[in-house]
């Protein structure tokens, strides 16, 4: 091992190697800072009359991912602003001659739009794709590679399925497209791995039924029974429905991040309840008061809490992860995936 | 010149701790690796200096992926200077831009009248452009609304076929002067009192509000109201302006995925907007066309008396009015009389 001469004291405690060592993850974006970026984006992207919207997507995420840090080294958004431009347009142009053919040719809007539903797995394909090659991290990017078929079954079988059995196999159906996703990932040349079961998404399903039930229905039959608490009883709705929305955020970032793993690197998340809730309110609440004029420093405030709940626990260096081939994908693709996400 | 940082070369995630040296004729030379005691050649290379953003950490991108990673911003900013073929103010204008106070300051109000003046004037005169310049797609986009409406909401008319034929024969004279929109008027139930007209001509009329209706003047206003929906194309319009509001909130939100409400609600208040100033622009066609007709503007008054009426006896206590103004399709019916007030001492 080479030694870093600056801090080998520290390391020396850290003795037994593989060392193994927790690495939070830390955002350092400042609120003011972004609401400048942000409001001179909004500025250009109304005076180019949407041009330079690609210009600005490109500089918010730039700004996201460069103040990401994990072992002091932070992420990097790579895209060009011209290939996402291009792809806005490539939408745009879809878009009305779309509109165009559905009101001269009706039988062609219909066979576009059956074409659509088979194309979808592709473009979410293609997205991903193009996401995971545009971030990277130490200079190596992310990759993906899926396969049109799984994607098909993700995206609509399993989810089918799901309603098929009045949800009994919704938790599989979520379970599915994370494993998906997340297995057909890579970086560098270091696979993802995602090992969670049925039972652990299920769990999540059966508590909050049971929280609704155990909570809701007494209140519901107290009502029904005395009338005067129907002033109070809509107000414990609201307040069970946002807890409920919270707790579910809140448990799938932490499965999500607790079954992830890349090569002998774990991950884990420890989001609680009541700091996302307050997260989300006071992002609410300031924003409708500044009349979304903190809209972008809410999304740092959201970004710094769930960073700082993230923990990388690295066995051994993370020196090693070498770049993947240089991939030829057509750029047309490239920017179908684009269309897809901004349509 | 030698500017500390980080070196990565692009194959291997390894971080070396690195001097970028830049020579007297401000050419990037070498870049010097400290641990390993390596120097790396980097004469004749080509290279990029990422543009500046915020605190974040600036990046020189050499060939085959390599980078250089530093926190110096004055020293690279430097050597943009430098750099041929880019005059300094071409590079960091924009970063300037977002780090003067007091330009944000004003970037923040012009970007507040901006807005303000393309949701009040950009988007509704754009919209009414397109929609009276493409005839076409006013006319025929539209063609099965009727039919929708009959699955999902309408009933077949409980109206006499005789007391139909009479509207109808009432309606014809004026119909005669619109013969490029095609105005047809058909009878339905199971909705509440309420007319409508949809884009391909047909108005619609509902048996209750048919029956609610006390003279053949107070029909002939509504009637005339409704003509004014479909001269202006208020519903292409309408669908148009909303397809062009969310874009522009996409836009400025972004990809905030936890604010669905924060976005949702603005768009939702903001076409609420939008449909009370075409019921008024309604309204006034229709009290133009009474005038001309020679029929007295009572009767607009009263059967917009009726229908709030009508309505009002269905909500128990009606709370909160200014709430409701603010969150309702149609202008305040006191509104609606004033209107008339206001019309009578124009002309």
């Amino acid at each position: 091992m080479i030694e870093t001469s600056a801090i080998s004291p520290a390391d020396n405690s850290n003795q037994p190697t593989p060392a193994s060592k927790s690495l939070g993850f830390e955002f350092r974006g400042d609120g003011m800072e972004y609401f400048k970026i942000w409001i001179v984006n909004i500025l250009l992207t109304i005076v180019t009359l949407g041009i330079y919207s690609a210009w600005a997507k490109v500089r918010n995420n730039r700004y996201f991912y460069s103040n990401l840090y994990v072992d002091n080294d932070n992420f990097r958004y790579l895209a060009d602003p011209i290939t996402i431009l291009k792809g806005r347009l490539i939408a745009l142009t879809a878009l009305i001659a779309y509109y165009v053919a559905s009101i001269f040719l009706p039988i062609v809007a219909i066979v576009l739009a059956i074409a659509l539903f088979f194309a979808v797995p592709y473009f979410i394909n293609q997205s991903v794709a193009f996401t995971n090659r545009m971030s990277s991290y130490k200079n190596i990017q992310f990759r993906f590679k899926g396969s049109y078929g799984q994607a098909f079954m993700v995206v609509y079988i399993w989810p089918i399925l799901g309603m098929l059995t009045l949800g009994i196999l919704y938790p599989l159906a979520l379970l599915k497209a994370n494993e998906y996703f997340v297995r057909n990932s890579a970086y560098g040349t270091s696979h993802f791995d995602f090992n969670a079961t049925y039972k652990d998404y299920g769990m999540i399903f059966l508590t909050v039924l049971g929280i609704a039930i155990v909570v809701g229905a007494p209140i519901a039959i107290l009502t029904y029974f005395v009338p005067a608490i129907s002033v109070i009883s809509p107000l414990v709705f609201i307040v069970m429905y946002f807890a409920l929305i919270v707790y579910v955020i809140v448990s799938f970032t932490n499965l999500f991040y607790a079954s992830l793993s890349l090569v002998e690197h774990k991950f884990e998340a420890n989001l609680t309840v009541p700091a996302q809730a307050k997260v989300i309110l006071i992002n609410l609440l300031l924003t409708i008061v500044t009349f979304g004029l903190y809209l972008p420093a809410a999304k740092v405030r959201m970004t710094k809490y769930i960073c700082s709940c993230l923990t990388l626990h690295a066995s051994g260096s993370l020196d090693n992860f070498s770049a993947a081939e240089k991939e030829s994908i057509s750029a047309l693709g490239e920017e179908f995936g684009q269309v897809f996400d901004f349509a | 010149m030698f500017i500390a940082g980080i070196y990565l070369d692009g194959k291997t995630s390894k971080r070396h701790i690195a001097r970028l040296e830049v020579n007297d004729d401000h050419k990037i030379t070498h870049i010097h690796l400290t641990e390993q005691q390596q120097v790396l050649s980097f004469e004749q290379q080509h290279y990029t200096i990422e543009s500046r953003l915020g605190n974040t950490p600036r990046e020189i991108l050499f060939e085959d992926a390599q980078l250089f990673v530093c926190d110096n911003h004055d020293e690279i900013d430097q050597l943009i200077t430098w750099q041929e073929n880019s005059s300094p103010n071409n590079i960091t204008w924009l970063y300037r831009l977002e780090n003067n106070i007091k330009l944000i300051c004003l970037s923040t109000i012009v970007t507040a009248i901006l807005l303000y003046g393309m949701i009040t004037y950009g988007i509704p005169s754009a919209a009414k452009m397109m929609t009276h310049n493409v005839p076409y797609i006013s006319s025929a986009q539209f063609v099965s609304s009727l039919d929708v409406l009959d699955k999902t909401v309408f009933e077949e008319s409980k109206l006499p076929e005789q007391r139909q034929q009479e509207i109808r024969d009432l309606a014809a004279p004026y119909f005669s002067n619109y013969k490029s929109l095609k105005p047809t008027l058909v009878f339905r139930s199971g909705m509440k009192a309420n007319a409508l007209a949809l884009p391909n001509g047909i108005i619609v009329f509902t048996d209750d509000f048919v029956n609610l209706a006390e003279t053949n003047d107070e029909l002939i206003a509504v009637l005339f109201h409704e003509l004014g929906h479909l001269t202006h194309k208020h519903m292409t319009q309408r669908v148009i302006q909303d397809a062009m509001l969310t874009i522009m909130v996409v836009f400025i939100t972004g990809d905030v995925e936890t604010f669905d409400l924060v976005t949702a609600l603005p768009t939702l208040l903001l076409d609420l907007t939008y449909s009370r100033k075409f019921e008024t622009e309604a309204d006034n066609y229709a009290l133009a066309l009474l005038n001309e007709h020679n029929i007295p503007l009572q009767s607009f008054v009263d059967v917009m008396t009726r229908l709030e009426n009508y309505y009002l006896t269905g909500i128990e206590g009606n709370t909160n009015s200014a709430m409701n103004d603010f969150l309702s399709t149609h202008p305040k019916t006191a509104d609606r009389i004033k209107l008339v007030e206001q019309f009578n001492t124009k002309n």
